[in-house]
Formats: C-alpha cells, sequence, structure tokens
C-alpha cells in the first residue's frame, strides 16, 4: 500500500522540519510532500532539508489550492491513499496515522481529524485512548456535543471567535448534509482514492474544508470523524481576527447554500 | 395597462439636435477608439463586439432619436431619459457580470497552471531522489560490505 501524506505550508519555515521528521517517525514507509504555497521564506529548503518532496506553487493560491495540489498528486502518482496535515504543528503525526488506518481498513473514504469529538466506541478499537477518554466523552455528550470535546481532545483550546465559527459551521453542515460533524475546519483528513479523484477536479479554493465536506458526502462518498488529539501551534500565528472572522463564516453560510444546488459529478467507477 | 397608457400620451423625445450630433461624435469616437485597441493587439476580438455593438446603439439612437421612444413606450416608461438610463445600466450590470465569470475562469486556469508546475517539480525530485537511491543500491551490489 502506497502512502502519501502531504503537509499545506505557507511561511511556516519555522514549524515544517519538525512536522515532516514527526510524520516520517509516525508513517515510516510513507511518501511526504510538503505542498509550498508561495512561500516567500525559507519553507521549501527546510522542508527538501528534512527529506520531504516539496511542490511550490509559484504564487500563494490559497489553502484550497494547496490541498487539491496534494490530492493531484497523490492522485496522478498512484497513492493508494493519502492524508493532509497542517504545517503549523498542531497535528501530532500519529494521530494522522490512525485516521489513515481508517482508510486503509476501506471503513470510509474519507476520514476527518476531530478535536471536538469525544474519544467514542470509533477510536475504542484504535490505539491510544487518552486517559479519562470514556469519560470526558460522556460529558461532551451529555451537552449536545458543545466544544467542551476541546477538554476530551487534550491540549487543544480554542478562541472564542473560533469557537463561535465551530459552532455556526456545525450546525449549517450538519443541516445540508444531514451528518454529524464537530470539526468542520480541520485540516486533518484521511482519504481513498475515489476522494482524490472528486477533491482534484473539484475543489473549492475559497472554502476549501467546509465545502470538501458538503461536496463528498454529496457525492456519496463515506464521510467518518474520528476523534484526534490537537495541540497549541508552534509557529506562526491563526489569520483569525474577530472582523475577519464574522466575514469567514457569512461567506462559508453563503457557500454552503451554492454548494447545495450544485449539480452532483457523474458517478465515477 | 396603465403604465403602456401613460407612454402613448407622451411620444415625443426630448433630444436637441445639438445632443443628437453631440451624441454621434462620441459614439464613433468610441469605436474608433476599439478598432485602434484591437488593431495594436491590446484587445481581443471576442471581447470587443460587445462594445463594438454598443457604440451602433449610441450611434442609431443619435440618427434616429424615434428608436428612444419606442424602447420607453415597450418599457411603459413615459421619460424617455429614465429608458435611456436604465436600458445602459442594465446593459453595464450585465457587462460587469460577464468579466466577474470570465474573471473566475481565469482564475481557475491559473490555478491549475501553478499546480501543474509544482507538480511538475516535486515529480523530478522523487525521480532524483529514486535515481539516486537505484545508484545507491548499485554500488552496494557492486561493493558488498566487508
Amino acid at each position: 500500500v502506497r502512502e502519501l501524506v502531504f503537509i499545506p505550508a505557507w511561511n511556516e519555515e519555522d514549524s515544517v522540519a519538525a512536522v515532516i521528521g514527526d510524520v516520517r517517525r509516525a508513517l515510516p514507509e510513507a511518501d511526504v510532500l510538503v505542498v509550498d504555497d508561495g512561500s516567500t521564506d525559507a519553507t521549501a529548503e527546510r522542508a527538501r532539508e528534512a527529506g520531504a518532496l516539496v511542490a511550490s506553487l509559484p504564487f500563494n493560491q490559497g489553502l484550497g489550492a494547496a490541498l487539491q495540489t496534494g490530492y493531484l498528486y497523490a492522485l496522478r502518482e498512484g497513492y493508494d491513499c493519502c492524508a493532509h496535515l497542517d504545517a503549523d504543528g498542531q497535528h501530532p503525526a500519529a494521530e494522522v496515522a490512525r485516521l489513515l488506518e481508517e482508510v486503509r481498513a476501506d471503513r470510509a473514504d474519507l476520514v476527518i481529524g476531530s478535536r471536538y469529538r469525544g474519544q467514542g466506541p470509533a477510536a475504542a478499537g484504535g490505539s491510544q485512548d487518552g486517559p479519562g477518554g470514556a469519560q470526558a466523552d460522556a460529558a461532551s455528550e451529555a451537552q449536545g456535543g458543545a466544544p467542551s470535546g476541546a477538554a476530551a481532545g487534550g491540549d487543544y483550546r480554542p478562541t472564542l471567535s473560533r469557537r463561535i465559527g465551530t459552532s455556526v459551521f456545525r450546525f449549517f453542515l450538519t443541516l445540508a448534509t444531514r451528518q454529524r460533524f464537530t470539526d468542520t475546519t480541520s485540516g486533518m483528513r484521511a482519504a481513498n482514492r475515489r476522494v482524490m479523484a472528486l477533491f482534484s477536479e473539484r475543489y473549492s479554493p475559497d472554502f476549501a474544508e467546509i465545502e470538501s465536506l458538503q461536496l463528498a458526502v454529496r457525492e456519496g462518498l463515506r464521510v467518518e470523524e474520528l476523534p484526534v488529539r490537537m495541540l497549541e501551534r508552534v509557529g506562526g500565528s491563526s489569520f483569525l481576527t474577530p472582523l475577519r472572522s464574522a466575514f469567514f463564516i457569512f461567506k462559508g453560510m453563503i457557500v454552503l447554500l451554492v454548494g447545495q444546488f450544485r449539480p452532483r459529478a457523474e458517478a465515477r467507477p | 395597462m396603465r403604465p403602456l397608457l401613460l407612454a402613448a400620451q407622451s411620444p415625443a423625445v426630448h433630444l436637441t439636435s445639438q445632443t443628437r450630433i453631440l451624441a454621434a461624435a462620441i459614439a464613433i469616437v468610441f469605436m474608433v477608439m476599439i478598432l485602434d485597441l484591437i488593431r495594436r493587439g491590446r484587445l481581443q476580438e471576442r471581447f470587443s463586439v460587445v462594445w463594438f455593438v454598443a457604440g451602433l446603439g449610441m450611434l442609431a439612437g443619435a440618427i434616429f432619436p424615434g428608436l428612444l421612444g419606442v424602447v420607453a413606450d415597450a418599457m411603459g416608461v413615459r421619460d424617455t431619459n429614465v429608458a435611456l438610463f436604465s436600458v445602459i445600466l442594465l446593459l453595464l450590470l450585465g457587462l460587469a457580470l460577464n468579466f466577474s465569470v470570465i474573471m473566475s475562469r481565469q482564475a481557475a486556469q491559473i490555478t491549475r497552471l501553478a499546480q501543474e508546475r509544482a507538480l511538475e517539480k516535486a515529480r523530478e525530485q522523487a525521480a532524483e531522489r529514486d535515481g539516486n537511491d537505484a545508484a545507491a543500491e548499485r554500488t552496494e551490489r557492486a561493493a558488498p560490505h566487508e
């Protein structure tokens, strides 16, 4: 089984090498590709030194285009499954390995790492149950899946604007897909070739995470969330200021609404 | 029905000959400008058609002021000036939208182009690395560890 782990990176020279090292330790068999989204710092050099393949976009194209580049590479080079994680060090590679295991076992086409979903029964079969995982799960279930799941996730503490955005998106995405999602903007995912084929053709450049979930569910793919542990970021800062968050949320709602009326792609084998 | 009746009551178009000459002159200058832009390769033909049609429309309106009255009648507008402005406004709105559509398509094309280039580089790097691995393996086989 050939696997590709790709990392979209935009000016992440401080953290990218550590993330690559983490992935290579957790997934020694996988190829690592850094999609350098027009970085102006030494991201590409650091990535190459750390032993990753580097696909450098000539100018900054946005996260969606960078992720699509990764899916496109995985599809064209014949990888059986692929996964991606953020370059800022928030995503432990061991958790990515768990997502990949789900895809490898063909339990889902697309697996999302959720920092809000408690350690549920889905993870019980998996390797690392955090201490007190079951009890934290019960707590988050009792509150109807409120963002308190962060406590279950471990070290991750979201900011207020992120929490608001998360609940709004969660509500509308659940409405649109009739499937419960807790971490709609998670950048930690694993996918098989069906997803690669879909995402390399159609992937919103502006609103990658949310619209891609809607798209995948609409196309009849099996999308699953797996609770994961996430960390505070190592380098860089979140791009979400309150005003930007409001705009982000507004845009996201429009994108979801429009997405509901999109024609479905022809069914591919 | 009422707007139609109202429009019928005042079919006159209030354009002085001075306005008409000015409009015709502007229309002609406009069309010459477009031809010149095409000639110098600054404007592609496929984008020029709509502008040329607009220039012709302007010229037609200046030569036959009755046309404006017909348009106003059809719209049920009493004031021909309002009809004129509405038509132009709608035309510009349509054009602006058309350009947004073209821009979106080109943005998608540019993105794909950038991706293809990035993939090419990564593929080269992968091939190089595989080549190095193979070479290392060959030397290993040729001179096994003592």
